[in-house]
């Protein structure tokens, strides 16, 4: 039998191969290199499915494939480390990939493009790198991916470089990844310095040693004689630097709404389901060094409650339709955030997978409706345009109920489960219990904007003209929407714990099954195994787990719906009107997004005076020394040729002179005058 | 003989194209130049030696013959090679047939002569890479500056003669510095050493066979010659402060001057700091290591800042490069593994980064007229490979990894982290680290506004895609740098094995 | 026989008047005629020392120098004469062309 891990590089090599063909040959082929795309994205889907289901055959595989660099001090390597986890991840990324593709054909091709050579070789690449993350087997693997994913996205952003707007943007995206990216790779050099190796699994593991030296049965380095505990949670909070940059945490989500400047397309594969997830995922992937360090977890949490309140209230004003849905992605990833921060390790992994499906959803169907629009997207010169295009509209609704966490839909459980681990483990933990607070307030207003972008767009009176006739969009692009929109429907009912625990029901839980190592996995990397080591212990209100779950449930069921009403009852009209006058002057404020963009801008600016006071420095003080020096050597020249004055009798007295001194001193020092 | 006959071919060669008529003289050099380079690869396929040439190791190519005795020390012509020279060698013979292929279009009067001073710098650089005589290394060194000096003097920009006469007084006078701490230190060991050749230096001030010399105590004299040769080889590196001389030199060099400049001129200086100061005086060196890091840090972050400020894009590029020396002297200082030999990876790697860089703005360069920032816009536009290179290198000078600059800046960094040698060296490497943030804010910058947006450039001609043997040479090294990002054992492995001597000079008590 | 001394002094007022003729006079002439007379003061110098040795390598070196010194006025005319050309002129601070 042919072993399926034995096609790990082949996964992440079809789409890096269909990068070269569309690089090298992209002009010559049909549809720009399309087909070869979509052929090496297929390709890899169908692989990972396979290599999925040798894991749920009960095997897992970590394995080194590529020495770097091979030093004494350290090895540094590429490897796979196929477990549940990244078996999931790799479905899902190839999936949406896929997905993508084919939407592209409708998105960029039919509507006339220019550069879809460079179009789809940034995607390939993108898929590759973004694949070469997620089988990483070491920290250094992950974080050269990391970079390169970041990479794409510049490229990607900066689609459209003839426009003033987009390559700004590409370039604030990459700027402000990078700023989280140096943290990221203080603490890859800071783990190789510590634990001599990056490896994320296995005996000589860093968790594991990690866990070892914590334990006491270990010698790990420190600087400066630092407490080990102290030393762990700086690293840690280190490598949470690039996690906060690119899943576009707080404060270094600001590059996230810019990037909506690329095209659609990437904007569903790169800046919703996939390359944001980059960071969460990294943590869910050393989830074991990270639940040693119950500081990290605490910071990781409320990071993440802070987040998803903070951008979903800035979501609630904007005009355009990406714009709304950019927001919801910071909030939605501050969602994952907040559950790995509560140890809720499968909550995590749940909504990162169900987020993964339906904001792709929404993203695509955000591009079909801007394809219908002419590229228009702002919202208000939407409307009714249910009727004009059904496909479109039942899926984008679908979605909708998903972001919105309305039960049954794939949002519902994965939020529901995240608050719930959030709730019971920040019983006894306040900084916790600060986050799950927030991440509750966020429940009514991502319903409250979700809804009120759902009518806004679709419902009411169309507004424009191009609102009243759309253009139509085919099979390429409502494809792929009928393929997500039955995930965001479907994708919650792997993981019903709710269920699972009020009916007693045994074994529904397949996610936390299959993260746990129950069909196959590596040693170490389990949701059991991190539970144990975690820091926390749960809580339950109103006497015991079963009522807690259904009080949990109801409470941000009952807040989602009281948020989708409230937008029902402002925008479910024939001609909404905004009313976003009533906030008074919070309006500005989140119009401006608290005006963390002008803070960034402002820092630049003041980066640049600073620069600007370093060039004067260098150039007035440092050259000034230099040619200084080359001045004073001149003058003083100058100065001392003009003894030579051309005169012959003042040569010849000078001699006389000379030869004069010389004897009065051989005399003096001779003894004659004595 | 081979080594011998790689550096008299280039000298003949010089000469050659020196005699030949402008009309084809930038053809015969490409071919001629291509000679050593296809020599250097021999000599990359043949090489077996073993550790480090001036601590005992076993030598490549080696070739001795006496010359002259003088105060009883003989000069030899002393040439060969280890896994530290070899990289630089290949580099050399790799980056001058491109800079020769990049003058065609820029260099339009005295061919003949700009070409055979390419050549005649080249034998030169080989010179010094290969030396292992004082004496012989020091002739190389000084000859150097020759072409150098014309090559900018005669073809530079506007303000070429005080940049040429900046250049050449600047270095010179620091060599003489080097110059009288290498000879001071020489005396001082008296009778333990009968001659000028390198190894043996190396091995009698290992032993303890400085004495004291006109009443300086041994101790005394080594730190006296380490600082004076540091100083003298900071000018060449360049280290703040007294880089000035190179945003000057590089702005009014023709592009393929610069290319050399910054590709392997730069990389003498670090190459003479590894073998002179850090090889010969590791005791001096690790007692400075503070001052030294902080120097090193200053470089980094100080050159990235002043590199942020500016407008030219030639100047950018050349900060840039003070930056990016900044990180070798780190690398040498912690005396680690992947420190020292991150820090020899990372020449090469500058060596054809910046090369590329320098390359690419020239190319665009000879379409525009103008390196100004403000200048143009959306060049994307009308070149769209060369942009295309233009911004991969860039990316590969942010550090991008899978090329050749993540890997010697990755190396560096995780060598000098958890260095044993260095006190506070976590802290200095987190700081050093904080330029590939600045690195990125700038090179990102200027490309916003020089090569995308709308298209803007008053000229009365129009712009077109650049020609293939300007493009040629920019993917070649695009394809270099990926290459040895991607696999940087094939330099990485032999840097390593000549780079454990030079650490193991220093033991630390951990 | 006279002894060394008085050679000496006679020497060293010979030179001390071609000496003061080199600085005091600014004609040409005067001075190729000055140096003359410090050659001849070197040579006074010669011929006593050889007579004082007994040795007459000192009297050969004077002869060499009364040669040294035709030839010195060979070409110290012929500067002199393109100094008139040039400057119509034979006073040696007229021409100051060479200063910095």
């Amino acid at each position: 039998m042919v072993d399926a891990f034995a096609y790990v590089p082949a996964v992440v090599l079809l789409p890096f191969f269909s990068f070269l063909v569309a690089l090298g040959a992209g002009k010559y082929l049909p549809k720009g290199g399309a087909f070869g795309g979509i052929a090496a994205t297929a390709g890899s889907f169908l692989l990972s499915l396979w290599i999925a289901t040798a894991v749920a055959g009960g095997r897992a595989y970590n394995e080194t494939l590529y020495t770097w660099a091979a030093g004494d001090q350290f090895e540094l390597t590429f490897g796979a480390l196929i477990d549940p986890l990244s078996a999931l991840m790799l479905v899902i990324v190839t999936l949406v990939a896929l997905l993508v593709h084919v939407f592209s054909l409708g998105y960029m091709n039919d509507e006339g493009e220019t550069g879809l050579p460079r179009y789809y070789a940034g995607l390939g690449l993108f898929t590759a790198s973004m694949l070469g993350f997620v089988v990483a087997d070491n920290l250094l693997m992950a974080f050269m991916f990391f970079e390169l994913v970041g990479l794409c996205s510049y490229l990607l952003i900066g689609f459209h470089f003839r426009e003033p707007g987009p390559p700004s943007a590409a370039k604030k995206a990459f700027l402000v990844t990078r700023f989280g990216d140096y943290f990221f790779l203080v603490g890859v050099v800071a783990v190789f310095a510590t634990f001599g190796t990056a490896a994320f699994a296995g005996e000589g593991s860093f968790p594991a040693l990690a866990e070892a030296a914590l334990a006491g049965s270990g010698d790990v380095w420190t600087p400066g004689g630092l407490e080990l505990q102290t030393w762990l949670t700086v690293v840690g909070l280190l490598v949470l630097g690039g996690v906060v940059g690119k899943s576009a945490q707080f404060p270094l989500h600001t590059w996230l709404p810019d990037a909506m400047e690329g095209p659609t397309p990437v904007s569903a594969l790169i800046h919703a389901a996939t390359m944001v997830a980059a960071g969460v995922y990294l943590v869910a992937r050393m989830y074991g060094f990270y639940v040693l360090t119950p500081t990290t977890l605490a910071v990781i949490a409320f990071i993440g409650g802070f987040t998803a309140l903070f951008a979903a209230t800035m979501g609630v004003v904007k005009d355009e339709l990406k714009q709304v849905l950019a927001y919801s992605t910071i909030s939605q990833y501050g969602y994952m955030m907040l559950a790995l921060g509560a140890g809720g390790y499968v909550a995590a992994v749940f909504h990162l997978t169900t987020h993964a499906f339906f904001k792709a959803l929404l993203f695509l169907g955000a591009g079909s409706v801007i394809i219908a629009m002419h590229h228009n997207e702002d919202m208000w010169d939407m409307g009714g345009l249910k009727a004009k295009m059904p496909v479109t509209y039942y899926t984008f609704l679908a979605g909708s109920l998903a972001l919105a966490g309305i039960f049954p839909f794939a949002g519902f459980w994965s939020k529901d489960e995240i608050l719930y681990e959030a709730l019971v483990h920040g019983l006894n933990e306040p900084l916790l219990l600060g986050g799950y607070l927030m991440g509750l307030l966020a429940v009514p207003v991502t319903a409250f904007y979700t809804f009120r972008m759902v009518f806004l767009t679709f419902h009411g009176e169309p507004r424009s003209a191009t609102a009243r006739d759309p253009e139509p969009v085919r099979w390429n692009v409502k494809g792929p929407l009928s393929v997500l929109g039955t995930l965001a429907v479907v994708t919650g009912f792997i993981n019903m714990v709710p269920v699972q625990k009020v009916l007693g029901l045994e074994g529904i839980d397949y996610l936390h099954r299959w993260l746990d190592n129950e069909w196959g996995g590596i040693e170490g990397l389990s949701s059991h195994h991190y539970a144990d080591l975690g820091p926390y212990s749960s809580g339950y209100i109103a006497g015991g787990e079963v009522p807690t779950v259904l009080v949990g449930a109801a409470v941000s069921l009952g807040l989602a719906l009281a948020g989708l009403g409230l937008a029902w009852r402002l925008y479910n009209v024939a001609s909404p009107t905004e009313h976003t006058a009533k906030l008074g002057g919070i309006k500005d404020v989140l119009y401006n997004n608290y005006y963390l963009d002008e803070l960034q801008v402002w820092i630049a600016y003041r980066t640049e005076d600073v620069a600007g006071g370093a060039d004067t420095f260098d150039q007035g003080i440092i050259d000034g020394v230099v040619n200084g020096v080359s001045s004073v050597s001149l003058l003083g020249g100058s100065r001392v040729r003009r003894i030579q004055t051309g005169l012959v009798t003042q040569y010849a007295a000078m001699l006389t002179l000379g030869l004069i001194a010389l004897l009065v001193l051989l005399g003096v020092n001779g003894g004659w005058f004595l | 003989m081979i080594l011998e006959a790689l550096i008299g071919f280039t000298f003949l060669a010089a000469l050659v194209v020196l005699l030949a008529p402008n009309a084809w003289a930038g053809r015969l050099a490409f071919a001629l130049s291509a000679v050593p380079f296809a020599g250097s690869l021999y000599l990359w396929s043949q090489f077996d030696a073993v550790g480090n040439a001036l601590t005992g190791g076993t030598i490549a190519f080696e070739s001795r013959y006496e010359w002259v005795e003088v105060g009883g020390r003989t000069v030899s012509w002393f040439v060969g090679l280890d896994g530290i020279s070899l990289p630089l060698v290949v580099l050399t013979t790799f980056l001058v047939p491109l800079a020769i292929l990049s003058a065609w279009t820029p260099v339009d009067s005295r061919q003949s002569q700009f070409y055979g001073l390419m050549l005649f710098m080249e034998a030169n650089l080989l010179g010094v890479f290969t030396a292992l005589d004082f004496f012989l290394w020091f002739v190389f060194w000084e000859a150097v500056l020759v072409p150098m000096y014309f090559l900018i003097g005669i073809w530079g920009g506007p303000r070429r003669k005080y940049a040429a006469i900046k250049f050449f007084v600047y270095t010179n006078a620091a060599s003489l510095l080097m110059f009288i701490g290498f000879m001071s230190l020489t005396f001082a060991l008296g009778d333990s050493i009968g001659s000028l050749a390198l190894p043996e230096i190396t091995q009698a001030l290992a032993d303890g066979g400085l004495e004291t010399w006109f009443g300086i105590s041994p101790g005394r004299m080594a730190m006296i010659a380490f600082l004076a040769m540091f100083a003298g080889f900071a000018v060449k590196v360049p280290i703040v402060p007294v880089h000035t001389w190179l945003p000057d030199a590089h702005v009014e060099a023709p592009t393929p001057v610069s290319v050399l400049l910054a590709g392997v001129l730069l990389k003498m200086g670090t190459y003479a700091l590894l073998r002179f100061n850090f090889t010969m005086l590791p005791e001096q060196a690790s007692t400075l290591a503070i001052p030294i890091a902080a120097i090193a840090v200053i470089s980094v972050i100080y050159g990235a800042m002043l590199a942020l400020a500016q407008k030219d894009l030639k100047r950018i590029v050349a900060y840039s490069s003070v930056s990016s020396m900044g990180y070798v002297l780190l690398g040498l200082v912690v005396f680690t593994e992947y420190g020292v030999g991150g820090a020899t990876f990372q020449m090469v790697a500058h060596g054809l980064i910046s090369g590329l860089m320098f390359m690419a703005v020239g190319v665009v360069y000879n379409a525009t007229h103008t390196r100004m920032v403000g200048d143009m816009a959306g060049m994307a536009d009308r070149m769209p490979v060369t942009v295309g290179i233009l911004v991969a290198g860039a990316f590969g000078y942010m550090g991008l990894p899978l090329m050749a600059g993540f890997a010697g800046e990755f190396f560096i960094f995780v060598g000098a982290f958890g260095a044993p040698s260095l006190p506070y060296a976590p802290v200095f490497t987190a700081l050093a680290m904080f330029g590939i943030v600045i690195v990125a804010g700038y090179l990102l910058s200027a490309m916003q506004k020089t090569l995308f947006g709308p298209f803007r450039l008053e000229t009365d001609y129009e712009i077109g895609p650049a020609p293939f043997h300007d493009v040629a040479p920019l993917a070649v090294l695009l394809a270099a740098i990926i290459v040895l990002g991607v696999a940087p054992d094939i330099f990485f492995e032999m840097i390593r094995d000549a780079a454990m001597p030079v650490v193991e000079g220093v033991s630390v008590d951990v | 026989m006279v002894p060394a001394q008085w050679y000496l002094i006679l020497a060293a007022g010979i030179f001390c008047i071609g000496l003061f003729g080199v600085l005091t006079r600014s004609d040409a002439l005067y001075f190729l005629m000055s140096v003359e007379l410090m050659m001849n003061a070197a040579n006074v110098n010669f011929v006593a020392f050889s007579l004082y040795y007994g040795d007459l390598t000192g009297q050969v070196f004077a002869l060499f120098v009364i040669a040294l010194a035709a030839a010195e006025v060979a070409i110290g005319i012929g500067i002199i004469l393109v100094l008139y050309r040039n400057f119509g002129d034979i006073d040696v601070t007229v021409p100051t062309e060479m200063r910095w």
